[in-house]
């Protein structure tokens, strides 16, 4: 027997594009979340680079999968209220790029140089608009190739949302698979549909690298996912 | 008395390139010859063709009898008579000054490590870094290396002698220490192949100074009759640029 | 909010903890084991001189480093019977995970390779060491320093990549997280214990490599 695999074609394009949109949403809120962590790790007081410490330190240190299946699981239990999967996807892969993010925003606002700060200082900016029109602009050029890995690392972990049910690429293959009566060309197809993905951001992020001239930061963003 | 190293109608491509056009010499013992000429004409080539560590396409090199390329054994053999100091000294960075000299003895001639570390001190003394035995390359001068990496060649007790433009990294005021020692090395009687830019060196301490060009031998003959007389038109250029 | 957090509730279940523990453990004590053989077999291949073998270490690399590790797993594991293969989940785990790894230790090792000069190679030469002495004795300990750091790094990743094994069947930490959740309904001291195990297992990795460092690298380097 064989099935018709074309016909499942569309489906995966349309999960596929589900998968990008859930990764696309957690990047945003980490990457948001990782600059203000960023803030915190530089910040004056003990107590709140202490703070930023330990949350980067945590989400470096435990999997995302058991965060994912606190936030889908446990929140409902503890607090009351329903969490979708989808919720709880986002925010579990938020939490992880939030503090992978949080270095990488870090490191790009300490490759602008101390005479920077001061240069502007001198000429009477205050600290945020030091921050918006000099530092800012300056670190986005660094910041931006490792984000580009970072993206890719998300977009593999959303994989992870099928395993608490939420139905993007992964768990539509597995489902296509199982309409078929098993087989391995639904997971290779579904091998193949990430890879060219990834791949092809991955190449994007290499423009970019050579565009502002910045080598990435590959220790910081090679997360197995 | 019969040479140590015979260079016989060597050639040398690098794809279409010919570096070595037919390079034909003897050397004595104790002869102290310097290679010089204009970038680029194969010197650093011919020497590391003596040591194997380049191939020949043509032409064959006699070190002491035997046939250089004739074998990876031969080879081996050959390395383990022929000390090389290299432009960018190339001492291995993990391992202290004293061993880095105690290295290729022990390991590679398989002598034992007590009689190895008198003598590698001995040389140390030598090249008066005595103080220096225990520190790392990375903690050291460009001439203190290099300095370094003449001990650690002449640890193994060569026959002969090559310096591949020992000096031509170094800082002007290092330059000195080495050339001092390497003049120390020739009043041993010792045999050495010297390629170099440092003209005064050669008149001074060489015995032979050889001029090449393109590939090929130029001119060869004393060093202060050369820069006195060059026979050739060439050899005259050229020494007469340097000194400029 | 009436949830109060109560370790007693999941003490019943901190036997089955221990076992899982081990399962973590060795999981990804073979995994970093298998690629780093691996990844050294690929990094080769990615120097050689045969533009074929390049070409094929470098797909190797990109198909790892694109490719989720879920589905990886997932492949292996359905694909076993298909060859004729009777893989455990243990084994198909183990393998998924190595294969993974093995991508991102290639890439470590060349990193380490390439940072040494071509002098080394060439002054070994003329001194005489053969390919093994000079491996041995004067490439091997530059490019292990070299690579120590990222390779820390890399044995954490693949201890936590290891909870994917849950997905299929392996009775690891994070499947245990799951069922005794499920079964106790403390979901939130089932996290908090889970979390603290692996929380262990990297800061002992991370003050091991610390600590190991100290005493290999008299230099006093830097090694973060």
């Amino acid at each position: 027997m064989n099935p018709d695999w074309l016909s499942y074609g569309p489906l995966m394009l349309r999960a596929a594009g589900l998968t990008l949109w859930l990764s696309w949403l957690a990047m945003l809120i980490g990457a948001l979340g990782g600059t203000g962590i960023a803030f915190l790790r530089t910040s004056r007081f003990r107590g709140l680079r202490l703070l930023a410490l330990l949350y980067t330190e945590f989400f470096r240190s435990v999997p995302i999968l058991i965060v994912m299946f606190f936030c889908y699981f446990g929140v409902p239990l503890v607090f009351g209220f329903d969490v979708s999967s989808f919720a709880a996807a986002t925010i579990a892969l938020a939490l992880h790029a939030s503090s992978t993010m949080s270095e990488v925003v870090r490191a790009g606002i300490e490759s602008v140089g101390r005479g920077q700060w001061e240069a502007a200082q001198a000429a009477g900016m205050d600290r945020v608009q030091v921050m918006r029109y000099i530092i800012g602009p300056q670190a986005i050029r660094v910041v931006l190739p490792p984000s580009v890995g970072v993206f890719i690392t998300t977009l593999k972990e959303s994989s992870l949302a099928s395993i608490i049910g939420f139905i993007e690429l992964t768990k539509t293959g597995l489902l296509v698979r199982e309409s078929t009566d098993g087989g391995l060309v639904p997971l290779l197809a579904l091998a193949a549909l990430y890879f060219i993905i990834n791949y092809a951001i991955s190449l994007v992020g290499g423009r970019l690298e050579r565009r502002f001239h910045i080598g990435s930061r590959s220790d910081l963003v090679g997360a197995m996912g | 008395m019969s040479p140590v190293l015979t260079l016989d109608g060597v050639v040398k491509r690098f794809g279409a390139r010919t570096i070595l056009d037919g390079i034909s010499m003897d050397v004595s013992p104790g002869e102290i010859v310097c290679f010089v000429g204009p970038s680029g004409t194969g010197k650093s080539t011919l020497l590391r063709c003596v040591n194997g560590l380049e191939a020949l396409q043509g032409g064959r090199i006699i070190f002491e009898g035997r046939n250089v390329h004739e074998s990876a054994r031969s080879i081996a053999d050959v390395r383990k008579r022929v000390g090389m100091i290299f432009q960018h000294f190339n001492l291995y960075p993990h391992l202290t000054a004293l061993e880095n000299v105690m290295l290729a003895p022990v390991i590679v001639h398989k002598e034992a490590k007590p009689a190895v570390e008198e003598r590698a001190r001995a040389l140390f003394d030598k090249v008066r870094l005595s103080h220096r035995i225990n520190a790392y390359p990375a903690q050291l001068s460009g001439g203190e290396q290099q300095r370094v990496a003449i001990a650690r060649a002449l640890a193994a007790n060569p026959h002969l002698l090559m310096f591949d433009e020992p000096t031509s990294a170094l800082d002007p005021e290092t330059v000195g220490d080495v050339l001092a020692v390497m003049r120390d090395l020739a009043e041993e009687g010792r045999t050495m192949l010297v390629v170099t830019h440092e003209i005064r060196f050669a008149v001074d301490v060489g015995t032979r100074m050889v001029f090449m060009d393109q590939g090929k031998i130029v001119e060869d003959s004393d060093p202060k009759e050369m820069l006195a007389n060059a026979r050739t038109d060439r050899a005259r250029q050229f020494l007469s640029s340097i000194r400029g | 909010m009436g949830y109060t957090f109560t370790l007693r509730t999941i003490y019943p279940y901190l036997g089955e903890l221990g076992h899982a523990a081990w399962l973590t453990l060795s999981l990804s004590l073979l995994s970093i084991g298998l690629s780093l053989i691996v990844g050294a077999g690929v990094a080769v291949l990615r120097r050689s001189r045969s533009r074929l073998l390049r070409a094929l270490g470098t797909a190797y690399v990109e198909v790892m480093r694109n490719t989720p590790l879920l589905v990886i797993l997932y492949i292996i594991y359905f694909a076993g019977p298909g060859l004729g293969l009777r893989l455990s989940s243990f084994a198909a785990a183990v393998i998924g995970l190595s294969l993974n790894s093995a991508g991102y230790m290639a890439e470590i090792l060349r990193a380490g390779l390439i940072a040494i000069s071509a002098g080394q190679f060439e002054a070994a030469d003329a001194q005489g060491f053969s390919r093994l002495q000079t491996f041995r004795y004067i490439i091997f300990p530059q490019v292990f320093r070299t690579i120590y750091a990222p390779l820390g790094n890399q044995i954490i990743a693949v201890i936590l990549a290891s909870s994917l094994a849950s997905a299929v069947a392996v009775d690891e930490v994070t499947a245990w997280m799951q069922t005794t959740g499920s079964t106790s309904f403390r979901f939130f001291e089932t996290f908090v214990v889970a979390a603290i195990v692996y929380l262990v297992l990297c800061q002992l990795v991370n003050l091991g490599r610390l600590a190991l460092g100290r005493l290999l690298f008299r230099q006093g380097e830097s090694l973060r």
